[in-house]
């Protein structure tokens, strides 16, 4: 036990309880430089032979700064099995650690300085953005890849009984026109190019079932079954358009399959529902479950305009336009707001830079207006 | 400083919690922010921030708390935690029932040992003048002071079986003649509403057994090297504030249905007229209300109960023959503390939480005075190694916190 402070380091007065009694002794405590940080030197003042021991920089639990200007009244330093050790004055203790090149981490800096605090907010905030605008979308479609179609296929018809008995009915176009919308359906297939698919190595089992019920719709089922309602075709010959529109919205639903786009929201939903959970949840569940929801429904609308984009490649592909799918969209838009069909154009425009955010689907004129562009539609990837 | 007063060699020490809420809502913000940059990786580091800053500003009788949990183990118990959940998600997500049934099994078995190795955790993490605290009670005692668990569910299948007697009893009976047999809803009549109530009261005073068990357990296995706990409440103690609890739960639900009826009515004379889209929106608002409501309905009651259990269990524990605590926290100005703390929270989307937290805090800390007889400097302690930290990060996502 040698004594061997530096005349630099003003030794601070402090209590020592040694771990095995509640009895306090004086101490003086120097803090020095050392190899990865400061090093604690404690030296008993109130025994008859003066003991000492120096306690390296890893055998100390340094109490966290909390706040620049006000410090607790008194600080407690746990030295493992050897006690700790109480400070009166704080304001001495944060200066002797400075002096002897302590060096505080990154959550003390953000907690004791705002612009660290600032910093890494921006970077938190440009972190999330890039993780939810790129990063699970892309971790979605490689971790799809990994899905087996038998899977997809299990739930597809599971979901096909559920939808059926709560909401579908049989349904009530002639067989003869069922069949003219099958073979062309299977025609459109065949003009389905191996470069047009996202997933090369999947291979889905295609099936075009019709229903009636739930307004003029149509959707994909992860797997391949496409199902189109009555109403929809009905809706198609009500504006007088010819098969091709309908033949585009099919079109449009092979490319959430292509896409795999229901096995890729399950798996955004997973991730979102984690993520988000783990980083809003302590604000609280709503602030998290609202953020999942609005990222959500950004993925869902991100997938329309993919499946829009594919639709658009086959339909050129077959030779066939898609102006009379645009057309239809927007007869069935215009129906539903109960406004007669010439009155469209800016106010639906206008109206739609909130309702982007809250709905599953880009605004109505926009995805119109790229249909009728055509192949060479400019918000689609070559 | 201390409210010290000398009598009969007994000196009296207020507990005080020196922290702010601002400070505090520093401390959270970073948390916050740094489990976004890693992913939620950054969760153990932030529990031992949180649970640092709330030791290292409670003061008893002049010396801090300190909290000492080697990072080492909990980063690792974090891990391991994290990947057990990971698995169950995954299970869950893709419809594998036997391994989830598993998990859940297995959880609903394990939960007394966690608790255990929970407490024994945290108080091991504790440190007061050196000391440390512990908990030695044997995974055999939790499991033990269980009891009311299983006793609870042997009650149920015997209701199960009561009902299924009650109801063949009824169907052979009442069934109308020409009506159709087998209806969707089985019927249910006086004597079985009486057996589910029965169960239902049986039920509840199971819950507050074991509350009751697990408490005088912490309590009666907690110390600090020889000197053990003591501990006074009695089994009817708990009874009478779940009593309590019961009736202020019900005062909240019949004030919060008469604002209902009221704003119901006022929504109706003045909205009379709408029609289409604006009435699902009005339908929306009307749900979040409703949900609003219930939370705030039970909240009163939870915060009571809260309170009294608070008061009841810091004016009767103590340390062996040397100390003893006394609490004078007064319920209801912690009812109404709570319930500004959920209005303000739901008013700032949650950014209030860490005030809430720490005036809360405050006000149960303060509340509490240590009684010491012979002086402070008699304790006599022993090192004990530090064990398990997984039981911690269950317990954790269990919602039990580390300061409470």
């Amino acid at each position: 036990m040698v004594e061997a402070s530096k005349p630099a380091a003003t030794p601070l007065r402090a209590k020592w309880f040694n771990g095995r009694h509640s009895r306090a002794r004086d101490v003086l405590i120097v803090l020095e430089p050392g190899p990865r940080g400061p090093a604690l030197h404690l030296h008993v003042v109130d025994l008859a032979h003066a003991a000492s021991r120096r306690f390296e920089y890893d055998e100390v639990e340094w109490p966290p700064q909390w706040s620049a200007g006000r410090a607790p009244e008194r600080i407690a330093v746990a030295l493992r099995d050897h006690g700790s050790v109480e400070i009166d004055q704080p304001q001495a203790w944060q200066q002797a650690l400075a002096a002897a090149g302590a060096r505080p981490g990154l959550a003390q800096r953000m907690q004791t300085r705002w612009p660290v605090l600032l910093g890494v907010l921006l970077v938190a905030v440009a972190g999330l953005l890039a993780f939810y605008r790129w990063g699970t979308p892309w971790a979605a479609a490689q971790l799809s890849r990994h899905v087996p179609l038998e899977w997809e296929l299990s739930l597809s018809q599971q979901a096909m009984a559920q939808v059926d008995q709560a909401w579908l009915k049989p349904s009530q176009l002639p067989p003869e026109r069922q069949q003219a919308l099958r073979t062309q359906f299977t025609e459109l297939l065949a003009r389905l190019e191996p470069s047009l698919k996202r997933y090369p190595a999947y291979a889905p089992r295609y099936e075009l079932h019709f229903r009636r019920g739930m307004g003029p719709n149509a959707f994909a089922l992860p797997g391949g079954t496409l199902v189109m309602t009555d109403e929809l075709v009905e809706a198609a010959a009500k504006q007088g358009l010819g098969d091709d529109a309908l033949l585009g919205v099919l079109a449009h639903e092979i490319g959430h399959v292509e896409h795999r786009h229901g096995t890729r929201l399950i798996v955004e939903q997973g991730v979102l529902n984690v993520g988000l959970g783990l980083a809003l949840g302590d604000v609280s569940s709503l602030v998290s479950m609202t953020s999942t929801v609005l990222t959500g429904l950004a993925y869902r609308r991100q997938h329309e305009s993919e499946s829009d984009c594919f639709a658009l490649a086959l339909m050129a592909s077959a030779q066939r336009p898609t102006a009379p799918m645009a057309d239809l969209l927007l007869g069935m838009s215009q129906a539903r707001e109960g406004r007669p069909p010439a009155a469209q154009g800016e106010p639906a425009q206008q109206r739609s830079t909130l309702g982007d955010w809250l709905s599953t689907h880009p605004a109505t004129p926009q995805r119109a207006e790229m249909l009728k562009a055509g192949a060479g539609a400019s918000s689609c990837p070559r | 400083m201390d409210s010290t007063t000398q009598r009969h060699g007994i000196a009296a020490y207020q507990l005080r919690f020196s922290g702010s809420g601002g400070e505090y809502f520093r401390v959270w913000i970073v948390n916050l922010l740094l489990s976004i940059v890693t992913l939620g990786l950054y969760t153990p580091w932030a529990r031992r921030r949180t649970a640092r800053y709330f030791y290292d500003h409670t003061m008893i009788a002049g010396s801090p708390l300190e909290f000492t949990a080697p990072l080492r183990k909990m980063v690792v118990s974090f891990i391991l935690f994290a990947l057990l959940y990971v698995a169950y998600k995954i299970a869950a997500e893709t419809g594998q029932d036997t391994v989830v049934s598993i998990f859940i099994i297995a959880a609903a078995l394990l939960a007394p040992y966690v608790w255990g190795s929970a407490m024994r955790f945290r108080l091991a993490s504790t440190r007061w003048r050196g000391l440390q605290l512990q908990f030695a009670a044997r995974w055999k005692d939790v499991y033990v002071a269980s009891w009311p668990i299983f006793l609870m569910a042997a009650i149920w299948v015997g209701i199960t079986y009561g009902l299924d007697v009650l109801s063949a009893d009824s169907t052979q009976a009442a069934r109308p003649p020409g009506g159709r047999p087998g209806p969707a809803w089985p019927r249910v009549d006086a004597p079985m509403w009486g057996l589910i109530a029965i169960g239902l009261v049986l039920s509840v005073l199971c819950i507050i057994r074991v509350e009751f068990n697990y408490k005088s357990l912490l309590v009666l296995r907690a110390g600090i090297g020889k000197q053990r706990g003591r501990w006074k409440p009695v089994y009817s103690d708990f009874v009478r504030i779940w009593g309590a609890t019961i009736v202020v739960f019900l005062a909240g639900v019949a004030l919060i249905l008469a604002l209902a009826a009221g704003a119901a009515y006022a929504v109706q004379s003045m909205f009379s007229t709408v029609r289409g889209p604006a009435m699902f929106v009005l339908i929306f608002f009307i749900a979040i209300a409703a949900i609003l409501g219930l939370v705030l309905a039970s909240a009163p009651a939870r915060a009571y109960r809260e309170a009294r259990m608070f008061r009841l269990i810091w004016s009767n524990v103590g340390l062996s023959q040397i100390a003893r605590f006394k609490c004078d926290l007064q319920h209801w100005a912690f009812v109404r503390l709570r319930i500004k703390n959920i209005l303000l929270t739901l008013l700032t989307l949650g950014f209030y939480r860490p005030f809430a937290r720490v005036s809360e805090y405050r006000m149960k800390a303060d509340a509490v005075t240590l009684h010491v007889k012979g002086g402070l400097d008699q304790l006599v302690g022993e090192l004990v190694r530090q064990q398990d930290a997984l039981g911690d990060a269950l317990a954790d996502m269990a919602g039990l916190d580390i300061v409470g």
